[in-house]
């Protein structure tokens, strides 16, 4: 039922031609100016949150705590940055804390970004291309696995990795994002191979090249934007977990930043300057990537999404 | 590109190929990605399906079956029951408030505009960003003593004083959490639905306006029934994200009853009171509502018939 959702909303986007009618001048203002305000508005709702947490990180806390709030930053102040760095010498155990954190993400979501576009690549190629036994039914089972929520493997996990040792270890972590990633990946990356004509490498193999290098040298190359947005989507979903690696890790050997960032949060005691320089830290890296590189983002949200 | 080979392509015929490795090859191809849904999705969520039904507690053993035991328990417990009604009430509005958000954001954005790139761009960054990070920052916002939504509520005297949001009314504090999980997840219904916009003809709007119809009625004939699919696909994506709401409901409303969700308790369940059996027994549950309700919505959007 859901593939066939996904064969209607898989239309081709954007390719509507444009016939200019003649309208009233009055009118055309008119309609400007609605269209003008809907931005803003539109706008307003995605930023202001964002733009709030700048705003409070870049003042002191007497600055943040003011009634009416300063809707800029007043006085403006970097020291809530300067401490998350350890730039300034108080609290340096902190700026450990958040430093450390934030490399566990990094090793986490990219490893597990690594390994999911390998193992993706290799099986959605795999079924793209290939014929075999119980194929049908292997690809429908591991797609079958997104509608899984989280509650059905969180605990089982849990016992498993417990049982091997492995709990708070950066390998738990990567091992069971990519179990989570893997089947999204490989929907978006066989799709992505799907669309890719064959001709190329049938004729590849008419000279003799092997099936590696017929999908190094050729498929990869040519799925290379397909490819770019499973890997980016995999990171930004990486760095955006919480409840598992909650549950997989214990201090700061192997806790990301969002399971430190929530822990600062809950103690209650630190700074909502300071909090807020977090925040703002935390979502920069895959705010930037998200901003830009958008245009993987949309065509892979949108082909991944209508699964 | 691979060299050109010298040989004439005659030379390497189908038949040539060996047989054994080109039929081994796709399960090899194929092994590891089967290997980790197997061990990391299939086996643990079977775990959960028959576990549930035993009585799992690691600093209490042994483990043994115990029937509907963890069922009953679960029944018995008000903190699960607030927890059932509170996540109906959170996939309630994220549900109904992502799906008119992306509707609204997609209907103003379909047309091309000057700067729509960048706009587009903007619009989904909070799908990107981490939940527990937009909490944390929410719940800034909605501080009693110095939050940004008292001053400006306060500066346009609609409150006389500052007032505390979260975690003294339920149904407030239920809706304000809810609120920040749809600011990360509109953008994805939004996106949807714009695919699906961008995708219909213009020639059926033109004919409508030939026929004189307005605005309105051109929206409800025309848009309403072509982007139904996709409407259904972002309501099910919206429903199984609020109904696993966790990170959100963590951070803003913490191991408090009142506000809980059936992830947080779940978790709670499981990993503070260390009641693994009563955790899965929650777990099945849940995940079997989180299918059916997917499931039923989308034959309710299929099944109706397109309105006129």
């Amino acid at each position: 039922m859901t593939v066939s959702v996904t064969r209607r909303s898989l239309a081709p986007a954007g390719t509507r031609p444009r016939r200019p009618r003649p309208r009233p001048a009055g009118l055309r203002g008119v309609r400007l100016l609605g269209r003008a305000v809907s931005v803003i508005v539109i706008l307003a709702w995605s930023l202001f949150p964002l733009y709030w947490a700048l705003n409070t990180s870049l003042t002191t806390l007497n600055g943040a705590e003011s009634r009416p709030a300063h809707l800029v930053p007043s006085p403006f102040s970097i020291a809530s940055y300067q401490q998350l760095f350890g730039v300034s010498g108080s609290q340096s155990g902190f700026a450990f804390q958040f430093g450390r954190s934030l490399l566990n993400a990094v090793i986490e979501s990219g490893g597990a970004m690594v390994l999911t576009i390998v193992i993706a690549v290799l099986g959605a190629y795999a079924f793209a291309r290939m014929e075999f036994l119980f194929k049908r039914t292997i690809f429908t089972s591991v797609l079958a696995t997104l509608l899984l929520p989280a509650y059905a493997t969180l605990i089982p996990l849990y016992r498993v990795m417990s049982g091997l040792g492995l709990v708070n270890t950066y390998l738990a972590v990567i091992l069971v994002y990519t179990s989570g990633f893997l089947p999204l990946a490989t929907w978006l990356l066989y799709n992505y191979f799907s669309s890719v004509p064959r001709s190329l490498e049938e004729a590849a193999f008419v000279d003799g090249a092997s099936w590696l290098r017929t999908l190094t040298r050729i498929v990869i190359p040519v799925a290379a934007p397909g490819i770019a947005a499973a890997a980016i989507i995999t990171f930004l979903l990486g760095w955006a977990q919480f409840l598992f690696p909650l549950v997989l890790t214990s201090d700061l050997s192997a806790q990301p930043v969002t399971v430190v960032v929530a822990a600062l949060n809950g103690q209650r005691i630190v700074p909502f300057t300071l909090l807020m320089a977090c925040g703002v830290v935390t979502a920069a890296v895959p705010g930037i990537v998200a901003v830009a590189l958008n245009r993987f983002i949309i065509s892979g949200v949108t082909s991944g999404a209508v699964k | 590109m691979a060299p050109r080979s010298l040989a004439p392509p005659a030379v390497r015929a189908p038949g040539r190929r060996p047989a054994r490795r080109g039929r081994l090859l796709p399960w090899l191809l194929v092994a590891p990605l089967v290997a980790f849904i197997a061990l990391l999705s299939v086996y643990p969520t079977a775990v959960t399906t028959v576990e549930a039904f035993f009585r799992v507690s690691p600093l209490d053993p042994p483990t043994r079956f115990n029937g509907l035991a963890n069922f009953r328990a679960l029944a018995a417990n008000a903190a699960v029951t607030t927890s059932w009604v509170n996540t109906v009430a959170y996939a309630a509005v994220g549900v109904v408030l992502s799906t008119v958000l992306g509707v609204a954001g997609a209907v103003r954005l379909k047309r091309r505009f000057r700067f729509r790139g960048i706009v587009l761009a903007l619009v989904i960054l909070p799908w990107a960003l981490p939940a527990v990070d937009e909490a944390v920052i929410w719940n800034w916002m909605y501080d009693p003593n110095y939050g940004v939504v008292n001053s400006v509520l306060h500066s346009l005297h609609l409150i006389g004083g500052y007032h505390v949001y979260l975690g003294l009314d339920r149904w407030l504090t239920v809706v304000l959490i809810e609120i920040v999980q749809v600011w990360q997840m509109a953008p994805l219904s939004f996106l949807i639905i714009l695919a699906a916009l961008q995708s219909i003809p213009p020639d059926l709007y033109e004919a409508a306006q030939v026929d004189g119809a307005s605005a309105w009625r051109s929206f409800r004939t025309v848009t309403l029934p072509l982007i139904r699919p996709a409407i259904a696909v972002a309501a099910v994506q919206a429903l199984v994200l609020s109904f696993n709401v966790f990170d959100q409901v963590y951070v803003m409303n913490g191991n408090a009853p009142l506000g809980s969700s059936l992830m947080l308790q779940t978790y709670l369940t499981t990993f503070q009171n260390l009641d693994f059996g009563g955790g899965y027994a929650l777990s099945l549950l849940v995940t079997l509502a989180t299918v059916l309700l997917s499931a039923g919505i989308i034959a309710l959007i299929y099944r109706k018939p397109v309105a006129t």
